[in-house]
């Protein structure tokens, strides 16, 4: 027994430094399936040496149980070797591990499984991977390992199937799925060799879904034994042992694998039933239908609406039956005749002047804003075009020494969008179309703007400037038998560049600014207008009606001193006193009044106290001097 | 071990067609294909369809795409004529014309004939660049422009430089993608744009500054004017007043004493139509009353008649 730890040991040992060889090898090769391989050779090695670390224990267990044997027989009668719990301490730590520590390594197992697919998945998918180098000399070292990993895998097998070691049997099929892997990267490299580079890819894609496969079945594993029926006496089976890998390190075991996990999980022979054997002796045949199934599936082919397709008899178009229409067709089986499909109806789109946020890295994705703003980018990355400008002081300017071309830049994003209107054409003349549409529709926009100005293309001449850019690109792409309509052109996003945005909002302001203030001023205008038209009417009616008043007046007057005469001429001096002594008290009858008497005793001083008297309008009023005594 | 005749006719079959795979091949439309004999390259496809071979490692079948493929430079700084500094870049589509002439030179590799049509690509261009002025690439006046001139000189270079390597290869066209600025110059250009703007704010300002002027000064000479009209019209309605007033006058000269009399007693009262203060002393009519009694004689005006009683 001896003899099987050190078997287990030298597995565990050889896949360890499997592992850094396939790797150390895969990396310096470049072989992306070696270096998936390599993770699944340092799974085996760890799976190797737990199993090795409980081989360990059942056999520090037997030689225990022997030990007490012999005891047994010596002193039968002693109480010193009662069989109880202390007894077996190495029987005991082998439970335990059983126990606890074997579903605790199977979780990490677990953990280290799907976290290995996901990153293997992820590094697979980083673009710029290098290719292959020095294939001769990792096809030697793979052959070298694939030779000693499948002799000591085989062996190692032999001796756990001939012993009915389940401790040994993990390791051996680690033994063998290394050896396997090692064979598959040799294979890759033959690929590469033969011009398909792209297997090592799929292989090593194929090689990480895998991985996340055995880490499925490792959880249905635990899982399932929660809920496996325990049948007293029957050996437990190995939680962190893959039967996956079981299958692929023993691909002719197929049925058998298949058998013992349906006896296992159900607890009765399912392999022995009718049916089950019915599909273990029919199996080629099934498999040999199924391919030909597949074969002669090959011989119908199904266009979709809005699709054509493309058929071809060993690589040549067939006369008549070139383009397939939608519906169903009959075709020779692959690989004579092969049908390429072309969504000829669709409206397809390329960007000119900026990049789609969902093209560039949807990390830097922003809410769409609902307001479009020259002041805001609004696309992950737009590029400036240039564009002539007639204004002046555009030509020579100079600003610190150094020259400026007389050009503006001009922020542009134009959609194009496109039908395949010749699938021939679009699929026999390029090989990559939509690249080159792209890169005649990007140029026609940027001839376009090199010879036109910046504020015409801005406002009046954009129709026109949208329409002669789709026939600009339509007759370059007819010119390059592209096969394609250009349907549709928008320039419905041309503006100034984020920077320079602000100035030419500032233009528009300063129109505004300008507006209000003529308005302004006609409304002063007006007032002044209104305000002296008024003024002019009112002076000439002034002026009429003192006009009028006095020439009535004097009538009057005259009127009055015709009737006056007679009284004059009656009593003259009566009627002049008579006529002064009424206007005056007419006269003054509103009038303040200041008596001024010869004596003291007899002034009459009339004073009005509502009224304010200065003290000017009396005091500087000379006294009368008195009269001399009679 | 009985084997069932269906089952031993499909095997067949299928190994009969796995058997075809390695000795036929297909060249399709859109490919040419170069076939090796032990490394050696001897048997150049160029036509559609499917070819017999030796199996590998005997003979071995390099494909091509025959299409047009695409060829894109970087971004790259050039100089014009006038010392310009411009960013271009260009595109240019070619393909495989002579498989057995790429072959040996490329191999299999599309990258290592890109690589090097990079470097014909830059010589080209960047020496057509080198001879044109900075107008024939941008310019309002598209007599000045030469854009197809340039790209027709840079397409005829490689042309030139292709055939004389002996690549292979065809190039069947060159556009320029791109043009572009130096970061510098570009910040500089936006300075100017920017100043451009400035200029046309304060020429749209002081023309709304001028415009509001023009239009009050224009309100303020109509309003002297409309005034000033009124002005002279209202004197000539006084005048005609006073002439129709000055046509009484003849009534008073029947009593001229009596009018001048009544004359200035309407100016006294014009007089008085205003805030007044009278100081009067006891001598002045009626307040000679205040003297005495009605025997003192009144100061009122004396005036004598010129008429006589009939």
């Amino acid at each position: 027994m001896e003899r099987k730890g050190n078997s287990g040991l030298l597995n565990a040992v050889v896949l360890l430094i499997t592992a850094v060889c396939v790797y150390g090898v895969g990396r310096y090769a470049n072989s992306l399936s070696a270096q998936v391989s390599s993770a699944f050779v340092a799974y085996g090695f760890a799976v190797a040496l737990v199993s090795w670390f409980q081989m360990r224990l059942e056999e520090r267990e037997r030689l225990e149980r022997m030990e007490y044997d012999e005891l047994t027989k010596a002193r039968s009668t002693s109480a010193l070797f009662n069989e109880g719990t202390d007894a077996f301490p190495a029987g005991r730590s082998r439970e335990q591990f059983e126990r606890y520590f074997v579903p605790g390594i199977t979780i990490a197992l677990l953990l280290a499984q799907g976290i290995g697919a996901w990153l293997l998945w992820q590094w697979l998918q980083q673009p710029g991977k290098p290719a292959l180098k020095q294939p001769a000399v990792a096809l030697s070292i793979f052959g070298v390992l694939f030779l000693l990993l499948f002799l000591l895998g085989r062996f190692s097998a032999g001796v756990a199937r001939i012993r009915n070691d389940r401790l040994l049997r993990p390791g051996a099929n680690h033994l063998l799925l290394s050896a396997y892997a090692c064979a598959v990267a040799m294979l890759t490299i033959v690929a590469a060799l033969a011009k398909f580079p792209r297997v090592d890819y799929f292989v090593a894609a194929a090689g990480a879904v895998l991985l996340g496969l055995i880490a499925f079945e490792t959880l249905m594993g635990l899982i399932l034994e929660l809920y496996r029926p325990r049948v007293k006496g029957k050996q437990t089976r190995l939680l962190y042992e893959s039967r996956l890998v079981g299958l692929l390190s023993h691909p002719e075991g197929l049925f058998s694998t298949a058998a013992h996990v349906l006896d296992y999980q159900f607890g009765f022979k399912v392999s022995e039933t009718s049916f089950y054997r019915f599909v273990e002796r029919n199996f080629p045949r099934f498999l040999l239908a199924q391919l030909a199934v597949l074969l002669l599936s090959s011989c119908f082919v199904f266009i979709e609406a809005g699709e054509a397709g493309l058929l071809e008899r060993f690589g040549r178009p067939v006369a008549k039956r070139d383009v397939l229409k939608p519906g169903m067709h009959l075709k020779w089986f692959w690989p004579v005749d092969r049908v390429q499909r072309f969504r000829t109806d669709e409206i397809q789109t390329f960007n000119v002047g900026f990049v789609h946020q969902e093209e560039g890295d949807h990390h830097d994705q922003r809410p769409e804003a609902d307001t479009v703003l020259w002041t805001v980018r609004h696309y992950q990355e737009e590029f400036n075009l240039l564009v002539a400008s007639r204004e002046p002081g555009a030509t020579t300017n100079t600003v610190e020494g150094k020259r400026i071309p007389p050009v503006s830049l001009l922020s542009v994003s134009i959609p194009v969008q496109f039908q395949i209107s010749d699938v021939k054409k679009w699929a026999y003349k390029h090989m990559k179309p939509a690249k080159l549409l792209e890169d005649i529709g990007t140029r026609e926009v940027v001839r376009y703007l090199v010879g036109v100005d910046l504020l015409e293309i801005m406002s009046t001449g954009r129709f026109k400037a949208a329409e002669e850019l789709r026939q600009r690109i339509q007759t370059r792409a007819d010119a390059e038998d592209l096969g394609v309509k250009i349907v549709f052109l928008g320039l419905q996003d041309i503006h100034p560049p984020v920077s320079v945005a602000g100035a030419y909002e500032e233009v528009i302001g300063a129109t505004q600014k300008r507006e209000a203030e003529r308005l302004k001023a006609q409304t002063d205008a007006v007032a002044t207008n209104s305000w002296s038209l008024a003024e002019a009417l009112q002076r000439r009616r002034n002026a009429e009606a003192a006009s009028t008043s006095r020439a009535v007046g004097a009538a009057a007057r005259a009127a009055q001193f015709t009737n006056q005469i007679p009284a004059f001429k009656a009593s003259p001096t009566v009627y002049s006193h008579l006529a002064y002594a009424q206007a005056l008290s007419r006269y003054s009858a509103g009038t303040r009044k200041l008596v001024m008497t010869g004596t003291n005793s007899h002034d009459v001083i009339l004073l009005n106290l509502e009224d304010r008297i200065r003290a000017g309008d009396i005091l500087n009023v000379p006294m009368p001097a008195a009269p001399a005594p009679r | 071990m009985k084997r069932n005749p269906i089952t031993i006719t499909i095997g067949l079959l299928l190994l009969f067609i796995f058997g075809l795979l390695l000795i036929f091949f297909q060249v399709r439309t859109t490919e040419v294909a170069m076939v090796t004999t032990f490394g050696k390259p001897t048997r150049p496809v160029t036509e559609p369809g499917a070819y017999v071979k030796w199996p590998w490692p005997i003979q071995q079948v390099y494909k091509f795409d025959k299409r047009i493929q695409n060829f894109e430079s970087k971004f790259e700084q050039v100089f014009t004529a006038d010392g310009h500094s411009l960013l271009i870049k260009v595109y240019a589509g070619w393909n495989i014309a002579q498989p057995q002439v790429f072959f040996p030179k490329f191999g299999d590799s599309v990258v290592r004939l890109e690589e090097a049509l990079s470097g014909l690509a830059r010589s080209a261009y960047s020496g057509v660049v080198g001879t044109h002025p900075f107008s024939d690439f941008i310019s309002t006046d598209e007599k000045q422009l030469k854009f197809e001139q340039i790209e027709q000189e840079v397409l005829q270079r490689i042309q030139k430089d292709v055939q004389a390597n002996g690549y292979g290869v065809e190039v069947k066209f060159v556009g320029i993608k791109r043009i572009g600025l130096p970061e510098s110059v570009t910040k500089l250009v936006f300075e100017r744009m920017q100043a451009e703007r400035q200029l046309q704010v304060r020429q749209i300002e002081s023309a709304g500054q001028r415009e509001a002027s023009d239009i009050r000064s224009a309100a303020n000479l109509a309003s002297a004017n409309v005034l000033s009209e009124a002005d002279a019209q209202a004197t000539q309605i006084r005048g005609e007043g006073d002439r129709l007033a000055a046509a009484s006058l003849q009534v008073f000269e029947q009593e001229p004493e009596l009018g001048k009399f009544l004359m200035q007693l309407r100016a006294l009262e014009d007089f008085l139509k205003e805030r007044t203060t009278l100081i009067l002393d006891t001598q002045t009519f009626p307040l000679n009353l205040l003297n005495g009694g009605p025997s003192t004689a009144p100061t009122a005006p004396k005036i004598s008649s010129n008429t006589t009683n009939e």
